[in-house]
């Protein structure tokens, strides 16, 4: 048997969780994708069982740097429901706002990382350059650029004065100009289309039943969002649109994303607007009563899931985190099989995998019975060249 | 000769990066410094894909157990002289991790370091400052 | 007329249908529902949700280690993803194995696999029951998430 692997390191130019997917070829097509993770598992699950109650809300902030808000927004309710309260209004809305900030920074950084992915380097400078408005109010906010540590048990930590509303108010409207001409970019421009349309195609019963999350659910004509479903922290108040689109393609899966960010910037309009007075933090023990609670909320790449259980003591018994981008791995397997090794990138992005986590790429051709590996950045110039040649099916 | 590699590796040190388990934010920041707001290409620095190619490590995250063989290997396919960077808080020392038992520590444990960055997550500014730093310290030993 | 609630509806449902199969069962919150059976009810209740109630979405599995047994939490949602059915069940520890879900939710695949990598729960009739999440050199055997394995230095 000639076998033969060619092993790049797995690291990557840009940023990148390690992670590996091993395919199967057959020449060009991909016939079978089986994911191996693990290079970035740290054992935060046991880490909790280590910690006091407060200080797991800063290792849970620290499981995913871009979505961290959500995280910590999941945490600080499960203990709350442990200890059946409910939070001040006033620190209900807040978190919504600071929920919404996060969404729109992460969407944006993924729309200017697909611009990288597909070779269109100038939209990613662009899109970046926006997203530090985000940026600049979530540090306005909080005094930290990318984890603001607002939430608590109990409440939130930093208010909003008038000033600040101000300067989010201002900084919405930019952001709104910003993104509708991101839209029309998406819309018009024949470099995003032709690696985005009818690529990595998931049908919404395929959807339903790899129980896929977020975006690329939504994307999939599934009307699935746990701010709708289960609503927590007074978005049942906020009236806002549900997106979804039926084409079920990456281009569905972009579309999906840019109108999210519309969607969150009125949002957090809508918020300050209603913002009720009052105080924004309860006073609660630092150890919950015995007790489980369950908690769901909707990070920006879809459904995160917290189960907390206490047996009384300082430390949390168990803490279990399930994060989107695991719920949709067996649906960009699935997205992924019948395309070619050029459209890998664009696939994987589109699922927007706590940035595209692909780090080292195992191939299997099955007829001509090769294997070897490559890196990231190898695919990303491989998938550049071969359309560059107009290499379209 | 010499003195023309010492003078273009200071003006422009390619650098390579990686991430051996951080949770994200290091690294939208590094990468944010390579974007217009910051942009450290202003001085000269490029990204590379290639360890081959690269004169600066920039390393971020604490290492875990099923990384760190293959930051060794990328460190070793370097070529020399070869600096390592280590940007933010969990690459310095471990950090938040403690008690993970996946997590090995701070990248030291694995590899030599030239500049420590702390932060959590590191600015983009003092990515810029520990750039500046080694700049600094490869101009001393010219 | 009286209204009950949909998470009343369920219970009552359940309890028509599995009657003394149920151990326990309780409303946590609104749209929270806990339900205990024996390991051999899981495949049964999971197949009557399904033909009944629209559940097609696992959220995930959770284990949880008490010393003799190991505790399975099926984090099932239904109604369109509105409503959650947390279903219980214990494996004991000596001899943790209990029947896959995978052919009736094709999603719960990799929970499956990640609870038989940390806990070593043993999933039986699972298509592919690999090493998801350690690293390559981690020890077969070892277990991380049980209580009686603790790190060094801990």
């Amino acid at each position: 048997m000639s076998t033969y692997k060619i092993p790049v390191g797995p690291q990557h130019p840009a940023i990148k969780e390690a992670f590996q997917f091993n395919f199967e070829l057959d020449g060009e097509i991909i016939v079978n994708v089986k994911p191996r993770l693990g290079f970035v598992h740290r054992g935060i699950e046991k880490g909790m069982e280590l910690r006091s109650w407060v200080q797991g809300i800063y290792l849970s902030e620290r499981i995913c740097g871009i979505c961290n808000v959500p995280h910590t927004t999941c945490y600080c309710i499960a203990v709350e429901k442990l200890h059946d309260v409910d939070v001040p209004k006033r620190a209900q809305y807040l978190r919504i706002i600071i929920n919404e900030l996060n969404r729109i920074h992460s969407h944006l950084l993924w729309l200017g990382v697909l611009g990288m992915e597909l070779g269109f380097l100038t939209f990613y400078m662009y899109v970046w350059r926006d997203r530090e408005r985000v940026m600049d109010l979530v540090e306005l906010i909080s005094g930290n650029r990318v984890t603001p540590s607002m939430n608590f048990i109990g409440g939130v930590v930093y208010d909003i004065t008038p000033k600040m509303e101000m300067a989010i108010k201002k900084g919405m409207d930019y952001l709104e100009e910003r993104t509708k001409y991101y839209k029309s970019v998406v819309l018009n421009e024949p470099t995003i289309k032709v690696r985005t349309e009818n690529i990595g195609v998931l049908n919404k019963s395929a959807a339903t039943d790899l129980c896929a999350v977020g975006p690329v659910a939504r994307a999939s004509d599934l009307k699935t969002d746990v701010r709708f479903d289960d609503p927590y922290s007074s978005y049942d108040e906020i009236p806002f649109n549900l997106v979804t689109y039926s084409y079920c393609d990456v281009f569905a899966r972009v579309l999906v994303r840019v109108d999210e960010v519309l969607e969150s910037i009125n949002i957090i309009r809508e918020c300050l607007d209603k913002l009720p007075s009052g105080p924004i933090m309860k006073k609660l023990k630092r150890t919950p009563p015995p007790g489980e609670s369950t908690v769901r909320v909707e990070a920006p790449r879809g459904e995160l899931m917290y189960y907390v259980k206490s047996d009384g003591k300082e430390n949390p018994y168990r803490v279990k985190i399930r994060t989107p981008t695991l719920a949709n791995i067996p649906a960009v397997c699935e997205m992924l099989k019948g395309y070619h090794i050029a459209d890998i990138p664009a696939i994987i992005a589109s699922i927007d995998p706590c940035y595209c986590c692909t780090e080292r790429i195992l191939f299997i051709d099955k007829a001509r019975n090769k294997r070897w590996i490559w890196s990231h950045s190898q695919l990303r110039k491989y998938s550049l060249e071969w359309y560059e040649n107009g290499g379209r099916r | 000769m010499v003195s023309i590699i010492g003078w273009s590796r200071i003006r422009s040190p390619w650098i390579l990066y990686m991430c051996t388990g951080a949770c994200n934010a290091c690294d939208i920041e590094v990468l944010a410094a390579l974007t217009p707001r910051f942009d450290v290409e202003r001085f000269g620095i490029l990204l590379k894909g290639s360890p081959r190619h690269a004169d600066v490590l920039v390393v971020t995250g604490a290492v875990t157990r099923q990384v760190a063989p293959r930051l060794k290997r990328i460190y070793e396919q370097m070529p020399n002289p070869k600096f390592v960077i280590a940007a933010g808080t969990c690459a310095t020392s471990g950090g938040v991790y403690w008690g993970c038992y996946n997590v090995l520590g701070g990248i030291d444990k694995v590899i030599p370091v030239d500049v420590y960055i702390p932060g959590c997550p590191v600015h983009p500014q003092a990515v810029i400052q520990g750039v500046a730093k080694l700049l600094a310290k490869l101009q001393e030993a010219k | 007329m009286t209204t009950i609630s949909r998470e009343e509806f369920i219970l009552k449902e359940l309890k028509l249908a599995f009657n003394d199969k149920i151990l326990e069962s309780r409303i946590a919150a609104p749209r929270y529902i806990y339900v205990t059976v024996n390991k051999e009810t899981v495949i049964p209740l999971v197949k009557f949700l399904k033909e009944n109630f629209g559940l097609r979405h696992i959220v995930t599995i959770t284990g949880t280690d008490f010393g003799e047994y190991i505790e399975l939490i099926y984090h099932l949602a239904i109604y369109g993803r509105t409503l959650m059915v947390n279903v219980k069940t214990k494996v004991p520890k000596d001899d943790p194995e209990i029947e896959s879900i995978v052919k009736l939710l094709p999603g719960a695949t990799l929970y499956e696999r990640e609870v038989h990598d940390l806990l070593g729960v043993v999933f039986t009739g699972h298509p592919n029951l690999e090493r998801l999440i350690l690293p390559d050199d981690w020890p077969e055997g070892v277990y991380p998430l049980r209580k009686d394995w603790k790190m060094e230095g801990t």
